[in-house]
């Protein structure tokens, strides 16, 4: 059985959300998430009201916050461990009582924390604000926009903290970081390339009937893409220049426990990296 | 203390020496001057050594990186309540030694308790004793050093009204609003040092906690070291001062290419290296040749001259014996000097007679 002190993990996660809810890069980003939406939403406003409505404005926003929201995710985690380890705090941590896998979820706890707190005020302010000037928005497609935006933080989270755990140094971490950044779309070129190699013409947007199963789980941003239309009661979806039909299976919950998935899959992994790592 | 006789493989001269089980000694023999190594046996006299007394125990730890070992069977005990100094040359794996301790790194074998427990299963327990300061200490750098005190003292389960009394004994009492961002590395170094106090642990670790520190800091470490040690806590120096290690430690270590080479008091070592105390003696007129009256003196050990200065290894007795010899042969004595043997002599002596 792993023994785990929650108050040492609260310490750690409360440790992590001071130092980097100050950071200047998160506060920009935070501020983006403010001001991102209102701007969309002032392309879809009419002749009579100064911003569109909230459900153009999310649609509009999703393909935004599917490429930020991992950019925020990353910059909290990717040197969370090697750059701490790198600059002796982490040594200085490690000769506590605190054990490495109360570290870990320390860590994600209080990183996590900045995330939902900068998606919460970024668009959860520009909504009130949005719905207070038009006066209508459907509330629940919303929601489910900003928790599968939490979701996709979170896969990124907990990727860059396993990045973090498998390098050694700050430096080597910043690649690894552009790699997990780029996974989806480097996902998505191979299974074109699987697709060209049999017979589709991809060059002309002909892909393969199989490509969004694949696509959509093994690229979060992507599947963010989907999950919020779906939400929105869409069926058919715009994907690199073709129009196709979300499949059926493809519900709130296939969603949700696909993102579990990936981060479960990167706390494991994190946690076997950080067990074993020489600090 | 068991004593043990042992021949000289050279001269077949029988010595007697005294030590702790477990305990490696440097000998050279008095009659031919051969200097070799001496490991007093006992593995269960080791185990006995530390129920009772000792604050830190390694025992046979190995370490090894892509088939190099950076630590070679390191076995030693720190007595409770001592300074006890841990050096070596660079890269001799004096941090590794501390890391696999600590339990950072990953030993290949070898046991180590501190305070009684054992590191593998009750590390826990183990680290509740200790404060810990590493080689380049860092911290965050958005925090006060209040916050980060504070952070420390929830990991350790310590009231925090112990921060501001720790952050004003380091002298950080001014800088309580800063970022640790905007510190100087003198004050980062301060704040390492504090956060080590917070639990009053019984045993200190420090690596290198002088390192790169100007005077003043300097000064003010030696000082809390001191003053630890007196409210009874065992402290392991690790430092390239070894100044600052003769004048505080009891006991020292010294370690190369992993292995440990000598493990004594300072002035048992440059008793067991055969090291003389010198006289540095400025002689008018000298022009870098000794006088024969000086070579022709009876305990004399080695007498060497540059420009107008003599350096003459000898007893304390013969030193006057030498300053009356010159002043009868008519030199005129400008300046005298004595040096006392030093940490650093041992330490040069026995790192470059292992290289």
């Amino acid at each position: 059985m792993v023994n785990f002190n929650l108050k040492t993990v609260y310490s750690i996660a409360k440790k992590e959300f001071l130092d980097n809810s100050r950071n200047k890069w998160i506060l920009v980003l935070t501020g983006l998430f403010i001001i991102l939406p209102l701007l969309i939403s002032l392309a879809f406003s009419g002749t009579d009201k100064i911003f569109g409505g909230m459900d153009n404005t999310v649609l509009g926003l999703v393909a935004i916050s599917s490429l930020l929201i991992p950019f925020v995710a990353i910059i909290l985690g990717f040197s969370t461990i090697s750059g701490e380890d790198e600059n002796g705090a982490l040594s200085v941590v490690l000769s506590y009582p605190v054990r490495r896998i109360e570290l870990l979820f320390g860590k994600i706890l209080g990183l996590g924390s900045v995330l939902v707190v900068s998606i919460f005020i970024g668009f959860g302010l520009s909504g009130v604000i949005i719905t207070l000037a038009v006066g209508e928005a459907s509330w629940a497609p919303f929601i489910a926009f900003i928790l599968y935006n939490i979701g996709l933080g979170f896969v990124f989270l907990t990727g860059s903290i396993f990045i973090s755990a498998l390098c050694k140094s700050r430096t080597r971490s910043i690649g690894g970081a552009i790699l997990l950044y780029f996974f989806g779309p480097i996902v998505g070129m191979f299974l074109m390339a699987i697709g060209a190699g049999m017979g589709y013409k991809v060059a002309e947007f002909q892909f393969p009937p199989w490509m969004l199963d694949y696509q959509i789980p093994l690229s979060p941003p992507d599947l963010v893409q989907t999950a919020v239309p779906v939400a929105y009661g869409t069926k058919v979806i715009e994907y690199s220049g073709m129009i196709i039909n979300i499949p059926e299976y493809m519900t709130y919950a296939y969603f949700a426990f696909i993102q579990l998935t990936w981060i479960i899959i990167f706390i494991i992994l994190g946690y076997l990296l950080l067990k074993k790592r020489e600090i | 203390m068991v004593s043990k006789t042992i021949m000289c493989p050279n001269c077949k001269n029988q010595i007697t020496i005294e030590g702790s089980p477990g305990e490696r000694k440097i000998i050279t023999c008095p009659k031919c001057n051969t200097r070799g190594g001496f490991s007093f046996p006992g593995e269960g006299a080791i185990s006995k050594v530390v129920s009772g007394s000792s604050a830190i125990e390694i025992h046979g730890l190995t370490k090894t990186y892509n088939g190099l070992k950076a630590v070679d069977n390191l076995s030693f005990n720190v007595r409770k309540g001592e300074i006890f100094g841990f050096l070596g040359p660079n890269g001799a794996g004096k941090t590794t030694a501390i890391k696999a301790l600590l339990g950072l790194i990953h030993a290949d074998t070898g046991v180590m308790k501190i305070d009684g427990h054992n590191m593998r299963d009750e590390s826990i327990e183990a680290k509740k004793k200790l404060g810990y300061l590493p080689e380049r200490a860092n911290f965050y750098k958005n925090l006060t050093p209040v916050q980060t005190l504070d952070f420390f003292c929830e990991l350790k389960g310590e009231n925090k009204s112990v921060i501001l009394p720790l952050l004003k004994e380091v002298g950080l009492e001014d800088a309580i609003n800063k970022k640790v961002g905007n510190f100087s590395k003198g004050m980062v170094q301060l704040l390492g040092v504090a956060q080590t106090m917070i639990g009053k642990p019984s045993i200190y670790i420090l690596d290198e906690p002088m390192g790169g520190l100007d005077a003043r800091w300097v000064k003010s470490i030696r000082e809390k070291i001191k003053m630890l040690n007196k409210q009874g806590a065992t402290v392991i120096l690790s430092s390239h001062i070894l100044s600052e290690v003769q004048n505080l430690c009891d006991r020292v270590a010294i370690i190369n290419k992993g292995k440990l080479i000598a493990e004594d008091t300072v002035s048992n070592l440059n008793k067991y290296l055969n090291i003389k105390p010198r006289l540095e003696i400025t002689v008018k007129g000298l022009d870098g040749k000794v006088p024969s009256i000086i070579n022709e003196l009876k305990g004399v050990e080695a007498a060497n001259a540059k420009g107008n200065t003599l350096l003459i290894t000898c007893e304390s007795p013969i030193r006057v014996k030498v300053i009356s010899a010159l002043e009868d042969a008519g030199f005129v004595i400008e300046n005298i000097i004595t040096i006392e043997p030093s940490l650093e002599d041992a330490f040069v002596k026995l790192v470059e007679g292992d290289t």
